[in-house]
């Protein structure tokens, strides 16, 4: 008795080992490519900025510190580092609202192709990744092209008479929105589209059947039921957006930066890699914290529906 | 005055698609429907009947024709305005709601109060023997007690009338048979409008006061359900309504009603006609299974057709025969209730003759 259960036992642990060294690769490649270089960031943060650029190898709390706080010049106080700060709120209020409006926007979107005939959604779904073959520089730049003052829309409305000056949009927060609007969509689109999918349309007719007015129909039965795809096109837009980089540099010009554009300019111009660390850090962190509220939000209602 | 019917479909047509690929799932039809009654629509999948149902609720819309409702043209009022209610084919209970939030959504979307809403889902959860399960998901219950739900939750705005599409086939024989009698008990109890689509003929015929039956976007009959097995109007109500036995004959002499046809397999038998049908020349006599009994072929006094027995099926309450009739191409098939005890009487290869009741044939209405 006591024999047979000592084989099986070790017959589970050499099981065990065996899962470990089959696993091996996959670890190796998430230490070496995701894990490693983080780390490499997480140490640059506490050392201290080389004259040129990259890090001299002295432990410094000076990048943290300057994530929130600055020196003055004169007399070394510190203060609140307004300009930091306010690059912060504004990356998250314009990621914000670029959620809110994909989310608008893609949520028909979506809608009408989950009702199409079965046929015809692959080419809907085909339509929507098209600007996904496209480099995000390329489809940026194609923005610009519409929105400058010399562009498409001045273009035309000054031909047709509507207006005498061009209408400054491009370098504007307007501009960041719709190219951020646009280059995100994609990505609202298709989770919100896979969970409508799923959706069981009889249950729209059933609320029609029992007195609810289309807009009751979208509040009390739709939208409750797509919500994971709500969630998930939530969070697959708003993450990148907070970080982007390309979009704000070359729609926002230099004056309207996002958190992407200040690591940048610490990694470049500003020849301050721990602050440029730092800042990528906290950058994780917001995210960090965003997604587990969210996603603990998310979460319980989701328990509680079922 | 006379009482206004409570649905009256009036020349109502649904056409889908364009050109030639159009096709009228309801086809020119008209039908009424009293108050209080227990409606079925019968018929094959695919003849109309559940785009009919979806006309009336408010899922489609007539492409000609008018629906009314106590009197009202509803066709082309929306779903949500209509005091009609469904019971899906698949419940479509809503997951992220409880049993009694199901429950209460058509009284909460009426704006009714609260207090209001809470005393008639309590209610509504004793009339369908739900009380103790309130608080469940819908995932969380078992296909006939969903069923109820599905029930509780359409009866619960007290419609006019209350649609059921076809609600009992996803459920077992037994559940099947005890949703029926349920459903009987909750029409009586409720006195509303019942209008039920089934494609499955002994539902209908034991749970309906009137049934019509339809065939590729048509009504073809519409009676009691006696009237739909006994007289069937014609040779589709007939085949699909029981099973029926066809024999092709020639009129002799009518008279009181009573027809001598005569037969090349049975010989000359004796068939009620119809009323108001002049029949003539080459008819089709039905005759139903359960009217004939077999004996030995050579009793000259009872047989009226002799074949042979090809094979025999035992079904519990009854024995059914197929007989291959003496033209070497008919097959007749009758059944016989099994008795206690009872010993075969006959086995397949036997030759056998058909001996048919009284009043058992019925010329068919061409």
């Amino acid at each position: 008795m006591t024999d047979a259960a000592g084989t099986i036992e070790a017959e589970q642990n050499r099981n065990i080992r065996k899962r470990w060294l089959l696993s091996l690769p996959a670890l190796l490649i998430i230490l070496v490519a995701a894990t490693g270089p983080l780390l490499i960031v997480l140490l640059y943060s506490f050392l201290a900025p080389g004259p040129y650029g990259d890090v001299q190898w002295a432990p410094s709390l000076e990048g943290w510190i300057g994530v929130f706080l600055e020196k003055d010049i004169f007399d070394e106080t510190l203060s609140l580092a307004s300009a930091h700060i306010s690059i912060f709120m504004r990356s998250v209020g314009l990621s914000l609202v670029t959620t809110i409006l994909t989310l608008l926007v893609g949520f028909p979107t979506a809608y009408f192709i989950a009702t199409r005939p079965e046929k015809t959604r692959e080419l809907w779904l085909f339509l929507i990744t098209i600007p996904f073959w496209t480099n995000l520089l390329i489809r940026t730049f194609a923005i610009l092209e519409v929105i400058r003052n010399e562009g498409l829309i001045n273009g035309l409305l000054i031909k047709t008479g509507l207006i005498a000056k061009p209408i400054q949009m491009l370098f504007t927060d307007g501009a960041i929105l719709t190219g951020m609007v646009y280059v995100y969509l994609p990505l609202m689109v298709l989770p919100l589209y896979a969970s409508m999918e799923k959706l069981d349309f009889r249950l729209v007719e059933a609320g029609y059947d029992l007195y609810a007015t289309p807009f009751r129909v979208l509040r009390k039965i739709i939208i409750p039921l797509v919500k994971p795809g709500i969630i998930a096109g939530s969070i697959l837009v708003f993450i990148p957006a907070l970080g982007a980089y390309v979009t704000p540099s070359i729609l926002g010009g230099g004056k309207n930066m996002m958190l992407g554009n200040l690591i940048e300019l610490q990694f470049g111009q500003g020849r301050n890699w721990p602050l440029g660390s730092a800042l990528s850090i906290t950058l994780m962190l917001i995210v960090m914290v965003a997604l587990l509220v969210y996603v603990r939000n998310a979460g319980s209602q989701g328990s509680r529906h079922g | 005055m006379a009482e206004l019917n409570a649905v009256e479909i009036r020349q109502v047509s649904k056409i889908f698609g364009f050109g030639e690929f159009a096709f009228a799932a309801v086809d020119n039809t008209s039908v009424s429907i009293r108050q209080n009654e227990f409606f079925t629509l019968l018929g094959p999948s695919g003849c109309g009947k559940t785009t009919l149902l979806r006309l009336i609720a408010g899922f489609e819309y007539p492409t000609s024709g008018e629906i009314l409702l106590n009197g009202e043209d509803i066709a082309a009022m929306p779903p949500f305005k209509r005091p009609i209610n469904t019971v899906f084919q698949s419940y479509a209970l809503f997951p992220h709601m409880t049993v009694a939030e199901n429950i209460g959504f058509g009284l909460m979307m009426l704006g009714k109060p609260k207090r209001e809403i809470n005393e008639r889902v309590d209610a509504m959860l004793k009339l369908v023997r739900m009380e103790a399960l309130a608080g469940r998901r819908t995932s969380q219950i078992s296909g006939g007690q969903q069923q109820r739900v599905a029930l509780a939750r359409a009866l619960a705005p007290q419609p006019k009338v209350l649609l059921l599409d076809e609600p009992l086939s996803a459920l077992d024989y037994k559940l099947r048979k005890d949703m029926q009698i349920e459903l009987k008990r909750l029409q009586a109890e409720t006195g509303i409008t019942f209008i039920f689509v089934t494609h499955d003929q002994e539902e209908a015929l034991t749970m309906s006061d009137r049934i019509a039956v339809m065939s590729s976007g048509k009504i073809l009959q519409v009676g009691n359900p006696r009237e739909i097995y006994d007289a069937p109007a014609d040779r589709f109500v007939a085949d699909f309504i029981g099973e029926t036995n066809f024999l092709k004959g020639r009129i002799g002499s009518v008279a009181n009603g009573i027809a001598d046809v005569d037969t090349p397999v049975a010989g000359r038998i004796s068939a009620t006609v119809p009323q108001d049908f002049h029949a003539e020349g080459e008819v089709t006599v039905v005759l139903r299974p359960e009217h004939a009994t077999l004996c030995p072929p050579d009793r000259a006094d009872a047989s009226q057709m002799t074949g042979t027995l090809e094979n025999v099926v035992y079904f519990g309450t009854d024995t059914h025969y197929h007989v291959r009739l003496s033209d070497g191409e008919t097959l007749f098939t009758l059944r016989e209730q099994n008795k206690p005890l009872q010993v075969a009487r006959f086995a397949a290869g036997d030759r056998v003759g058909i001996a048919l009741e009284a009043n058992a044939a019925r010329v068919l209405r061409n």
